[in-house]
């Protein structure tokens, strides 16, 4: 298991590095920010200085090599733009993103997978037939067409929810605060119908394939009961696919919830990145992508070590 | 019975009393930082407009008032002494005086970081002469002094000498009508009144700004309440906004040109293939044919929806300089073709129009309907619209021939774009660094040298509009499209009045 576990730290770092050369290399050829962030009465040799004082007058070779020897002693550089450390700019907007995939994840595995199951054990039922429906709309409605009809309804015309923000937070994350709460419920809601979708469908798809299996006929056939067969040596079954999925679509949630945010106004880091990569501002850009391939890292790993614990047949 | 009325009556005031207490501002855009010498970006400069005093203040119709000075006396041409304000306090309670002056003005100029550069490069010393009395020195005689001074909020020696720049970036203390009390990055922006501001203490208690950058979202917030001003109404939901009868609806002319670049200067370049193998923009009759033959009226009636103004010159009207007699001309395609075949170029020639397509107000649809309009006098135009930082680039090396941008006459003076744009380009100098079509007139440039250091504002007012006339009548240098307009609506329940600066100062709001 150690050698394992060092063998994927020694991977990810590899990860980790071929990323950042890659971002710097594109960030660097895309434009300089510099022509960005000076007004249009600023001399020519305004634009110098402030190369100067930003480092972008040195070479590729040599900004990259100043990169490698910061990132050692753990720091990330300046943001260009907003003139913070780029490690503390992206680490005070992802709790923001975070509770928002969090909880959307949890809501989805909630309800889809007990939805799943109900629709494939009778698939052919009323029941079935209209959670069948919605999961459908669920799967197919774009995001930003649910968030802006959540607005409407709930915002501009009944007024019984915020329309934006993020309300008051506590402890990093605005759950804990009824106002906070208030604000969550929209943005999680849009985020959480396609997850629950999607879960919901594939749960159904993998428990009709195994309930067909020549096993769990033989336990039929041997008098277990029904509801063991299908919570128990069905549903164990049909989860490895589905934890693969899970952890996918997580790394998804945190990466790309940025049409949420953007909707909803929510400070999360995902506006912030596409933001940073208009105004070229490098350090941010950089900085985010490691730290987003880092908890898909770490998710893939997680995934890893559940499977072990679902399907004794896979070793790390 | 009576005393419940009455109380409900009162406790129905009261709680009107409590909600007028704070402003709710929704905003297209958010600070970059709470450093006022970080970025000259308008966004930001609006936001600190609230927390920081400058010298000299602009009024809504940008004409200039005494700030944090009262008075100023211009004993040489290239001195000014300006005479401080007494009694006024920073928001940590500091008291203002000279040495915040000096400390400021030295911090704006010399500070590697600094967005505010172009606006103090003429200003050679500031000294202290006594705690309420400041000498500056320019290079040259610089009549656009007070204009420029606007842009220098003043901060507070005691409390920033030797921090970061970091920190100094988080923590704004100035002597403005507002004081931070928190900047949640993204989410708002939150300040308290200042109870010993030097006007008077604002009316509202509290103020949070809001970035809410998706239209529909800002759109959304006002119509359900939750904000009381935004800026930036998107054309398409302007209706929607008007219907309403709690929100009142503003639309004011703004200090930005959106005009078009023409490379006169270089033949064979790859972005302009006419049948001689010339570059046809050299030829007035050309540059005219473009003027006359772009259907204005029609981009700023489908594209913009209106909410735009036709321009003939670089400047709007509230801008000093602006001509008045200067007119546009009125669209004729037949007059177009004529002027083109004169040029030698009946069947017209084929070019590649730049534009950004993140930057202005819908600046690539613009771009497509100027390539429409030149096709039907022959012109075939290719649409290049790339996003802003591929954009600027190309603009700085050139790397175009025909492009569509904007110029904001911030200082609400003409000297800016004719520096900057109408003036040929000398580096050496600083002047030009925005004229990538290679345009020069050397009896414009005479001009615009040379009322840089009229201090006669009549004289001065006649050479801008005559160094306006030679670049946009005479010679076409250049092809004027548009003003935009800033479009805002805000809640029935306080009075708001915009300004042509496209800041939101608080102060004024009531």
């Amino acid at each position: 298991m150690i050698k394992y576990i060092l063998n994927r730290l020694f991977h990810s770092t590899l990860v980790m590095f071929t990323i950042s050369f890659i971002v710097f290399f594109i960030m660097f050829k895309a434009g300089d920010p510099v022509e960005l962030m000076l007004p249009a009465d600023a001399t020519q040799q305004d634009v110098i200085d402030m190369r100067v004082a930003l480092g972008l007058d040195k070479s590729f070779i040599v900004q990259y090599k100043n990169f490698l020897i910061n990132v050692s002693h753990g720091d990330l550089g300046n943001s260009f733009i907003y003139g913070q450390p780029a490690l503390d700019i992206v680490f005070e907007r992802m709790p923001a993103t975070m509770e928002l995939a969090v909880l959307a994840m949890i809501l989805s595995i909630l309800i889809g997978i007990p939805l799943g199951i109900i629709s494939s054990i009778k698939p052919n039922s009323f029941l079935s037939r209209i959670i069948m429906f919605f999961s459908l709309a669920g799967i197919s409605v774009p995001v930003f067409w649910t968030g802006m009809i959540l607005v409407l309804i709930f915002s501009v015309i009944y007024g019984v929810l915020p329309s934006s923000g993020r309300g008051e937070v506590y402890l990093f994350t605005s759950a804990f605060t009824w106002d906070g709460i208030r604000h969550l419920i929209m943005p999680v809601a849009t985020l959480t119908v396609f997850q629950l979708a999607l879960i919901l469908r594939l749960t159904r798809t993998g428990m009709m394939e195994v309930l067909m299996q020549d096993y769990i006929k033989l336990a039929a056939a041997k008098g277990v009961p029904r509801r063991v067969i299908v919570y128990y040596h069905a549903l164990k079954n049909t989860l490895i696919p589905l934890i693969t999925i899970i952890g996918i679509q997580f790394g998804q949630l945190v990466a790309f919830t940025i049409v949420t945010e953007t909707i909803f106004a929510w400070p999360g880091s995902g506006k912030l990145i596409i933001d940073s990569i208009q105004n070229l501002d490098r350090p941010i850009v950089v900085a985010y992508l490691l730290i987003i391939s880092f908890i898909f890292v770490a998710i893939n790993f997680v995934v890893d070590v559940l499977y072990t614990f679902v399907d004794p047949r896979v070793r790390v | 019975m009576k005393k419940i009325i009455v109380g409900l009556a009162t406790a129905a005031l009261l709680c009107t009393a409590g909600n007028a207490e704070t402003l709710k501002v929704g905003l297209a855009s958010g600070a970059l930082s709470m450093d006022p010498y970080a970025h000259n970006e308008t966004a930001t400069n609006s936001i600190l407009s609230n927390l920081f005093d400058a010298l000299i203040s602009f009024d809504k119709d940008i004409k200039t008032h005494p700030g944090l000075a009262v008075s100023w006396t211009n004993p040489e041409p290239t001195v000014w002494v300006m005479k401080l304000r007494e009694g006024v306090t920073f928001h940590n309670g500091n008291k203002f005086n000279a040495d915040d002056v000096v400390f400021s003005f030295d911090r704006i100029k010399n500070w590697d970081k600094s967005g505010f550069k172009g606006k103090v490069s003429a200003i050679v010393s500031v000294e202290k002469v006594d705690e309420y009395t400041v000498k500056f020195v320019t290079t040259k005689p610089f009549p656009v002094f007070l204009r420029k001074l606007t842009y220098v909020g003043i901060l507070d020696k005691e409390t920033l000498e030797g921090k970061t720049d970091q920190w100094i970036g988080l923590n704004p203390i100035g002597t403005g009508p507002y004081k931070l009390t928190s900047w949640s990055k993204g989410d708002h922006i939150k300040m308290d009144a200042h109870p010993n501001y030097w006007r008077g203490k604002g009316k509202f208690d509290k103020v949070i700004f809001r970035p809410l950058t998706n239209n529909a979202t800002r759109v959304a917030a006002i119509l359900s309440n939750e904000v009381d001003i935004i800026n930036r109404v998107p054309v398409v939901d302007v209706n929607r906004v008007k219907k309403n009868d709690k929100l009142n609806f503003f639309v004011q002319p703004g200090l930005r040109l959106i005009y078009l670049q023409m490379d006169q200067d270089r033949d064979g370049t790859k972005w302009i293939k006419s049948h001689d193998g010339k570059n046809p923009f050299k030829d007035i009759r050309v540059r005219r044919a473009l003027y006359y033959g772009i259907n204005e009226d029609a981009i700023i009636k489908y594209v913009m929806k209106s909410f735009a103004k036709p321009a003939a010159q670089l400047s709007p009207s509230a801008v000093f300089g602006h001509d008045e007699s200067i007119k546009r001309v009125a669209f004729d395609p037949e007059k177009a073709k004529a002027l083109l075949a004169e040029a030698g170029y009946p069947d017209g020639f084929e070019v590649q129009l730049d534009a950004p397509n993140n930057r202005y107000i819908n600046d690539s649809q613009i771009a497509q309907a100027v390539a429409s309009s030149l096709a039907k006098i022959g012109i075939k135009v290719k649409v290049n619209a790339t996003p802003k930082s591929t954009f600027f680039k190309a603009v700085r090396q050139r790397d175009l021939g025909f492009f569509l941008i904007g110029w904001a006459s911030s200082d609400g003076d003409a000297s800016s774009v004719l520096d900057g744009v109408g003036h040929s380009t000398d580096n050496d100098k600083g002047y030009g660094r925005y004229n990538k079509g290679g345009f020069g007139n050397a009896k414009a440039d005479a001009l615009i040298e040379k009322s840089a250091g009229m201090m006669d504002p009549a004289e001065r007012l006649k050479a801008l509009q005559e160094a306006q006339r030679i670049i946009m009548v005479e010679e076409q240098g250049f092809i004027p499209l548009h003003y935009q307009v800033d479009i805002y609506a805000s809640s029935k329940n306080i009075t708001f009045v915009p300004r042509t600066d496209s800041r939101i100062w608080v102060y004024d709001i009531k």
